[in-house]
């Protein structure tokens, strides 16, 4: 913006009619030159620089430090190199186990959300009432997680529960829904979905309404039932937003475990059965106080993390070019 | 003649299928929030009757009061209070600041600080829980730290603790450069050619023209913060003055032993959520725009 800067071929500007009125220009004050055009915005940016250093910049070199030592956070910490990382991908029996759970979970509660959020999206989307059908299946995303899982708690409780003594009265038998070491997984996932519903069907929604009403009319014309409008042209038209919910959900599906870990006081019981792998790292941080190894936990998954989104980017994006 | 008839039932038909689609899912939200508003006022006796008592025949409504004089209600909610409206000031102002900058100045390194908000936002809040834990704990010269972070204990137990780490999202600054990017230039470059300084046209001119967005991140903010659970608790699980009100009701789990103690957890839950509710019903449609923003146009 300096009136004298050469340009692209080095030549000098002409000066401009603001100079020519003041040749001398007034001396600049330190607030003027702090409001100026060129320092300006790097004051604005100025917080999220600070802070993405120190929060976000500092902290991953830091972590994958704490990765290499074995440190209890009471006395110094010893270096051991990659031991860490070698126990948790060679010898650590639970970590798999707890992989094993997190893909369980991610891919359970896409399995069963995503559709059911499509299906009552398309029935919400052309409805009467639609902001008390969405205040209603918001509630849920807009609770706290301490009040969804005791909610559910005292509904799946095993002898006291409503669910059970409703089963109860009907003659039917009472499933441990959260202390089955086989069920409690999927009791979890379906809370999760149940949890999540609401903002997928969002998502959904807006993107159905992106949706040119005249492509129904044509089809319409042409004779197509409703069962043709959802399949072939709501489905292949609503492909990006699907493709959308379905690596965020799975992205933050992989790194999910605070229901799990208010459900179960922490411990991701019974026998392990609810311990993701990000509930696994945080019991090894903040209750075993082994945050060397806890941190390389960290580490691995969110590799395992980056690689599988990735994979679904490059899938997806190959299954989007065929799809237009 | 006939198909048409036979198209007007089937689409009859499907629009009473979606209806009751859309009312059974509509009981499965709701029934189980009911049962916990509704639990608070069951007696220890109805809580366990066989066949279950859904709705108490003499509700205890002492319970929404007991749990004022029995548990520490007023000081998590106090606290919830106040971490919410530092983190969403904080956040309304650390987010329009930068987004302006990204969306209205032209700099060197304006696209790469760009791409790496967006990229910054692919990482997991997990990375980060140990190292901000004990960046806090050896911030050098607070809490009885030395320079080198040495000494004292840093930020922890402090509301410092809990609120710093949520000052700037990466989210909020992508959306407000959304909002930003469709002011007119004109409209700024004329308060240049007036004398006016960047802060004045940002504070007077651009901040006022983004209002709905600030609305938008405001809402999100504000619900997601009265939410937060798993932060909070890892840095006041040793300060129960500091606790917010859903992890100082999680924290205090092993109070709530017998049935009527139930009772009360159920109440203080039911409370929990409230604030949220009122605000989400108030402010919703800001809400969707929020969570839409960041999907794909279709």
């Amino acid at each position: 913006m300096s009136d004298t800067s050469p340009d692209a071929t080095g030549r000098q500007l002409p000066a401009t009619p603001h100079e020519l009125i003041y040749p001398e220009p007034p001396r600049k004050t330190l607030g003027a030159l702090l409001g100026s055009q060129k320092i300006a915005p790097w004051l604005f940016l100025s917080p999220m620089l600070a802070f993405g250093a120190i929060f976000f910049i500092l902290p991953l070199i830091y972590a994958f430090y704490i990765s290499l030592t074995r440190w209890d956070s009471l006395s110094p910490p010893r270096w051991v190199g990659l031991d860490h990382y070698k126990y948790v991908l060679t010898m650590d029996p639970v970590f798999w186990k707890t992989l094993w759970n997190t893909m369980y979970f991610a891919a359970g509660s896409i399995g069963i959300g995503v559709p059911l959020a499509m299906v009552l999206a398309h029935a919400f989307t052309r409805s009467r009432g639609q902001t008390l059908w969405r205040s209603i299946y918001w509630l849920p995303m807009i609770t706290n997680v301490v009040a969804v899982a005791y909610i559910w708690k005292f509904v799946l409780d095993d002898r006291y529960g409503l669910l059970n003594r409703a089963l109860g009265v009907l003659g039917l038998g009472a499933p441990g829904w959260l202390t089955s070491p086989t069920l409690a997984l999927t009791s979890v996932v379906l809370i999760f979905v149940w949890m999540q519903l609401g903002h997928n069907m969002l998502l959904f929604s807006a993107g159905l309404a992106n949706i040119d009403e005249s492509c129904y009319e044509a089809a319409r014309l042409d004779g197509a039932n409703e069962r043709q409008l959802f399949t072939e042209i709501t489905i292949p038209l609503l492909m990006p937003t699907t493709l959308f919910v379905l690596i965020t959900n799975f992205i933050s599906g992989l790194s999910y475990f605070t229901l799990m870990l208010v459900l179960t006081d922490g411990n991701g019981g019974p026998l392990r059965s609810t311990t993701v792998t990000g509930l696994y790292m945080y019991q090894m941080a903040f209750s075993d106080l082994r945050m060397g190894r806890a941190s390389a936990v960290a580490y691995v998954l969110f590799a395992v993390i980056l690689v599988i989104t990735l994979i679904q980017l490059r899938v997806f994006r190959r299954g989007g070019v065929e799809a237009h | 003649m006939a198909i048409v008839q036979d198209r007007k039932f089937l689409s009859k038909a499907g629009t009473v299928l979606k209806y009751v689609l859309l009312i059974v899912g509509a009981f499965i939200m709701i029934a189980p929030f009911a049962d916990m508003f509704l639990g608070a006022l069951r007696t220890p006796a109805e809580r366990i009757a066989q066949p279950p008592v859904y709705f108490p025949r003499d509700p205890q409504w002492g319970n929404y009061l007991r749990v004022f004089t029995e548990l520490p209600m007023l000081r998590w909610l106090g606290n919830s209070l106040f971490v919410t409206a530092m983190v969403t000031a904080l956040q309304l102002l650390t987010s329009a600041m930068a987004g302006y900058a990204l969306a209205k100045f032209q700099f060197k390194g304006r696209d790469i600080l760009f791409r790496s908000v967006l990229g910054a936002q692919m990482f997991p809040f997990f990375l980060f829980l140990i190292p901000i834990f004990f960046i806090l704990r050896y911030f050098p010269l607070f809490g009885g730290n030395d320079i080198f972070g040495q000494g004292g204990s840093g930020f922890l137990n402090t509301y410092t603790a809990i609120i710093l780490p949520f000052a700037v999202t990466w989210y909020g600054i992508f959306l407000m450069r959304q909002f930003f990017i469709g002011l007119p230039d004109e409209l700024l470059d004329a308060a240049r050619l007036d004398g006016a300084g960047e802060f004045r046209i940002f504070f007077v001119i651009a901040l006022p023209l983004v209002l709905p967005g600030l609305a938008t991140l405001g809402i999100f903010v504000f619900v997601y913060q009265w939410n937060e659970v798993i932060w909070t608790m890892t840095v006041t699980r040793t300060a129960p003055d500091l606790q917010t009100i859903p992890v100082g009701i999680y924290l205090l789990r092993g109070a709530f032993i017998d049935q009527s103690t139930r009772s009360l957890q159920q109440a203080a839950l039911g409370i929990s959520i409230l604030p949220v509710i009122v605000t989400f019903l108030l402010l919703q449609r800001y809400y969707v725009r929020g969570l839409t923003a960041g999907a794909v146009k279709g």
